[in-house]
């Protein structure tokens, strides 16, 4: 098998394995409320952590192409934007400064 | 992102097919660009395939989280949902107030089909599309994330104020944690917002 075969079968073994995990336990799993609230706060605090810092990465050499990013996206959905609508538009931005930047 | 991923994928020597056959099997944004990155600079296999697992871990908490909030389901579509649970279609179902096992797999399995067919593009735009274009495609997921954010933020200052905290924690530990930062600033988040956040705002199914 070569290098990249044996990663790629590796990587989904041992992504699959978490994830599965609760699947063959749940039933025996009762959760309380207060666990529940936890488990409901996770999404925001994920949502979170993976935007700050990763955002300031998209472009490893320009840190402030992401910044502007997460600023358009975030003027998009106060302004209840779709979904889609805000992805492709944030895409469209990002073009429009690369485009421009040699300018300056 | 998807076409960010072929990117790294293709210059580490990965062929088209081994490509869109990573997105299907592993199904993971940040552990396949992570893994691919480090295919391009030579590490081993099992070095690779173990860092994939901590970064993955975090799936362990959405899956968990995902099986418990779906009804009618059963044993098959429980696998099924497990392994096309990632964090978009997580935060996408946890925020729905339906919670149909259907729902989530409509949502879940369109995400990963477009993830493939992200990988698809990029393998053959690749060549085509200018620099720019590619890199732009970069901000697509945060996009993403911050408009699932902003309504919930808008909606609640407690959530805002949450958000903001745990931004600030995960900030301070990615630069000791490195990949494990991540989890770690999600779980003790939630912790904080165990006592920060009103049992209200999510006993009205606003959450």
């Amino acid at each position: 098998m070569d290098y990249i075969t044996l990663v790629i079968l590796g990587c989904a073994v041992v992504t699959f394995i978490p994830r599965l995990i609760p699947v063959l336990f749940i039933d025996k799993l009762d959760f309380p409320q207060k666990a529940e609230k936890f488990l409901n706060l996770i999404p925001y605090t994920a949502l979170a952590a993976l935007i700050c810092p990763g955002v300031l990465t998209v472009d490893n050499q320009l840190w402030y192409i992401g910044l502007i990013g997460a600023v358009v996206a975030a003027g998009l959905a106060w302004k209840k934007v779709p979904l889609g609508a805000i992805v492709i538009l944030t895409v469209v931005v990002l073009i429009t400064v690369y485009s421009i930047i040699p300018f300056f | 992102m998807g076409i960010g991923y072929a990117a790294i994928a293709m210059k580490a020597g990965f062929t088209p097919l081994q490509t869109i056959s990573m997105s299907f099997l592993v199904y993971a944004g940040a552990g396949q660009i992570i893994a691919a990155s480090m295919a391009l600079s030579g590490a081993t296999a099992i070095a690779i395939i173990l860092t994939n697992f901590v970064v993955n871990l975090r799936y362990f908490v959405m899956s968990t989280c995902v099986l418990n909030q779906v009804e009618e389901s059963n044993f098959g579509l429980n696998v099924l949902a497990a392994h096309v649970t990632v964090d978009e279609s997580f935060a996408m179902f946890s925020l729905s107030k339906d919670s149909s096992i259907w729902i989530y797999l409509g949502i879940a399995i369109t995400a990963w089909l477009s993830w493939c067919l992200g990988a698809g593009i990029g393998v053959v735009l690749l060549d085509i599309l200018p620099v720019i274009v590619t890199n732009s495609f970069n901000i697509s997921l945060y996009a993403l994330f911050v408009a699932i954010l902003v309504p919930a933020v808008k909606d609640s200052k407690q959530i805002a104020a949450l958000v903001l905290v745990t931004a600030v924690l995960n900030i301070i530990l990615s630069q000791f944690l490195g990949n494990w930062a991540l989890i770690v600033s999600t779980l003790i988040g939630a912790g904080i917002g165990m006592y920060i956040v009103d049992d209200e705002y999510f006993l009205s199914g606003d959450a």
